[in-house]
């Protein structure tokens, strides 16, 4: 099984809000990264039962902004702003079906994305104190 | 004996061994149809150890293993990489039911022994006084019968407490807070010689320190004349005239001058099936089985793991995968606590937020502590074959089972606060994704006991071919043989009439030790008399 062109445009656009990568942090932007290579690898080697669950989970993104925003468009058509708020309002649906299914994403792209030389490396150097996550209380959910 | 090997010199277990001792099924260029005294379906911790008990009393044995033999140098440090080639669908099974968890299975010579931990726990002994209590099974499997098993396992893979050196930050800082806070804890007995703390467990040790059965087990029964059918997938066990007479596999892998390949290997005396929990149960319904039993009370360990981020280096990429853990609350509350060091790839999974917030906790990571609960669970599932011929594994945790959880992770919790943590993730559904003060903990404690909100994930798998005294209630005998027919055994965790609440290499070893001595004790009483 292998996404469409389109298909794969908007796994792209979802895994490039998932890891935009940040200079702050010195972390590289998976768009940098063979991402239709990878989904292509992936898809091939994994049974079918878990090819059909990502391709629908790219389709939930995909479509998500016509249900949540109101707004005639795919993902590729917003922000990177907006694309970001769209994933994490996904990954915090109620809908235990809609957030699992768009946390394969997450998972997919945490395997691309970490087993990157540059990204392990920066996620293998230590932080220090003053250079914590700032914090963000309940505001979030768990993703 | 050859696992006095030594280890001193460059090459590891897994290289030089005796010529044409391995057939490559991906590589087969012709069928195959061979005959020996035992056939072992399985290469995992229950084939190998009965393969190499089987070898050593003078018999031939062949073994046959699904998956391909990676071998130690060929192991690197990716995630995805060692799911691809190691994991049993590519690392994407799951237990369906109330909720979705993953399923985590080796799938290549040497089973999940693999990329586990390698840790060494014997069976409970009130675990034993169960099955005796509730199975009858006393008679035939008690500690007395186990222990010289577990002595000559212990002896022969090195088992002993993490040295040290190697113990690493994520471990020493949950044994010093269990110190501190009175809880019962220690350092984890592994199976391995001079580990160097790579923190790859998980991918397959390059260092063969690990003392998987890839590079033990498996190897030293080749060295005593044994065989290997590697990248070969059972069809079935043949049965005729009730009796179990040998095995039709068929090679797997992408090569076209293997496709449709098969591989008949005859038994003379009995065929050993140790395909795991999940494996057994289909192998042994495709060859004709029709116990009530079969597939039922399937039993597992969820575990769930709970991140915090700390002042100082962590660092989980150096020291014992799993080096520390307390089973102060197995028999109480039917849990276990320990620790879990995470490779970026899985962690990322983990790690809470999307986009810039997630990019900012990532550069924490060398910060971050995982520790884990594991549960005991009461839930008890099926195992059936779906469409296609794939195993389809059902179980829904029940309520108590995720309090339970719940409970563990308040407790890990709070102890990564006492600890110093500036930040803990409990990654449960509804909760805030970051926990900044130990007060916060009571939302851990408030949380509902729904699988759904928690992300849970499963190694330790039991059950769905049960032994017992009668053929009403279970699959094999106390003798493992099936009680369907003569010379098929059964000798991997599928026959565990229940869960442990400890890691259970060492009991599926354990057991399968004993049941290869008493099928290599009867097969030498039938040919003497």
């Amino acid at each position: 099984m292998k996404l469409t062109s389109l298909e794969t445009r908007w796994a792209e656009a979802a895994l490039g809000a998932i890891f935009p990568g940040s200079s702050d942090v010195g972390l590289t932007d998976i768009r940098a990264m063979d991402m239709r290579g990878f989904l292509d690898q992936v898809l091939h080697a994994v049974p079918t039962q878990a090819a059909i669950g990502l391709r629908v989970a790219v389709w939930i993104v995909a479509l998500a902004p016509i249900f949540l925003l109101g707004r005639f468009a795919t993902i590729v058509g917003l922000t990177q702003p907006d694309r970001e708020r769209l994933v994490a309002t996904l990954v915090a649906s109620r809908s235990y079906a809609v957030r699992s299914l768009v946390l394969i994403l997450k998972t997919i792209g945490a395997l691309l994305y970490a087993g990157d030389d540059a990204v392990r490396a920066r996620m293998l150097v230590a932080s220090h104190a003053g250079t914590m996550v700032p914090l963000r209380l309940g505001r979030g959910r768990a993703a | 004996m050859s696992f006095e090997h030594d280890h001193s010199h460059d090459a590891f277990p897994d290289e030089a061994l005796p010529e044409g001792s391995v057939v490559d099924g991906a590589e087969l260029a012709r069928d195959i149809d061979e005959a020996f005294d035992f056939v072992v379906v399985g290469t995992g911790a229950a084939g190998a150890v009965a393969a190499h008990t089987l070898a050593r009393a003078g018999f031939s044995v062949a073994m046959l293993e699904e998956g391909p033999w990676v071998k130690t140098r060929e192991f690197g440090d990716r995630v995805y990489e060692a799911f691809r080639r190691m994991y049993r669908d590519v690392g994407t099974q799951v237990l369906e039911g109330h909720s979705y968890i993953p399923l985590i299975q080796g799938r290549c010579v040497g089973g999940s022994t693999v990329m586990n931990s390698a840790i060494a726990h014997r069976t409970p002994e009130d675990v034993l006084g169960q099955w005796d209590a509730d199975f009858g099974l006393g008679a035939h499997v008690s500690a007395s019968t186990l222990e010289p098993h577990f002595d000559a396992l212990e002896r022969e893979l090195n088992a002993h407490a993490v040295a040290d050196d190697v113990l690493g930050e994520n471990n020493r800082i949950f044994l010093d807070e269990a110190a501190k806070d009175g809880l019962p804890a220690r350092k984890m007995h592994r199976y391995e010689r001079n580990c160097r703390g790579s923190g790859r467990c998980v991918t397959g040790c390059p260092n063969g320190a690990k003392q998987g059965m890839n590079v033990s087990y498996v190897p030293w029964a080749l060295s005593l004349g044994a065989r290997l059918f590697a990248s070969c997938r059972v069809e079935r066990v043949t049965i005729e005239h009730g009796k179990a007479t040998g095995v039709l596999a068929h090679a797997t892998g992408d090569g076209a001058r293997s496709k449709g390949r098969t591989v008949r290997l005859r038994a003379r005396r009995g065929v050993l099936v140790a395909a795991s929990t999940i494996q057994t149960p289909n192998v042994l319904r495709r060859s004709g089985l029709r116990s009530r039993a079969l597939g039922e009370h399937f039993s597992c360990h969820p575990g769930y793991g709970v991140g915090g981020v700390f002042d100082n280096p962590v660092t989980m990429s150096f020291g014992a995968t799993q080096g520390a853990e307390s089973t102060h609350l197995r028999k109480s509350d039917r849990i276990k606590l320990e620790t879990i060091g995470m490779p970026p790839e899985l962690a990322a999974v983990r790690i809470p937020g999307i986009g810039g917030e997630l990019m900012r906790r990532m550069g924490t990571f060398a910060n971050v502590a995982v520790w884990a609960v594991v549960v005991r669970s009461e839930a008890e599932g099926t195992v059936r074959q779906g469409w296609g011929g794939r195993d389809r594994v059902k179980l829904s945790l029940t309520t108590r089972d995720v309090e339970r959880t719940r409970n563990g992770t308040a407790i890990l919790a709070r102890m990564m606060f006492e600890a110093g943590a500036r930040e803990v993730w409990p990654g449960i559904f509804g909760l805030p994704a970051v926990l900044t003060s130990i007060d916060q903990v009571r939302l851990i404690e408030e949380a509902p006991a729904d699988s759904r909100l928690f992300s849970f994930i499963t190694t330790h798998l039991f059950g769905a071919a049960r032994m017992g005294p009668t053929p009403e209630g279970s699959v094999v005998g106390p003798d493992f043989q099936a009680h369907e027919a003569r010379g098929l055994y059964v000798v991997d965790s599928s026959v565990f009439p229940t869960n442990l609440g400890v890691n259970p290499q060492h009991s599926i070893m354990g057991m399968s030790r004993l049941a290869a001595t008493r099928i290599a004790e009867a097969a030498r009483r039938t040919a003497a008399a």
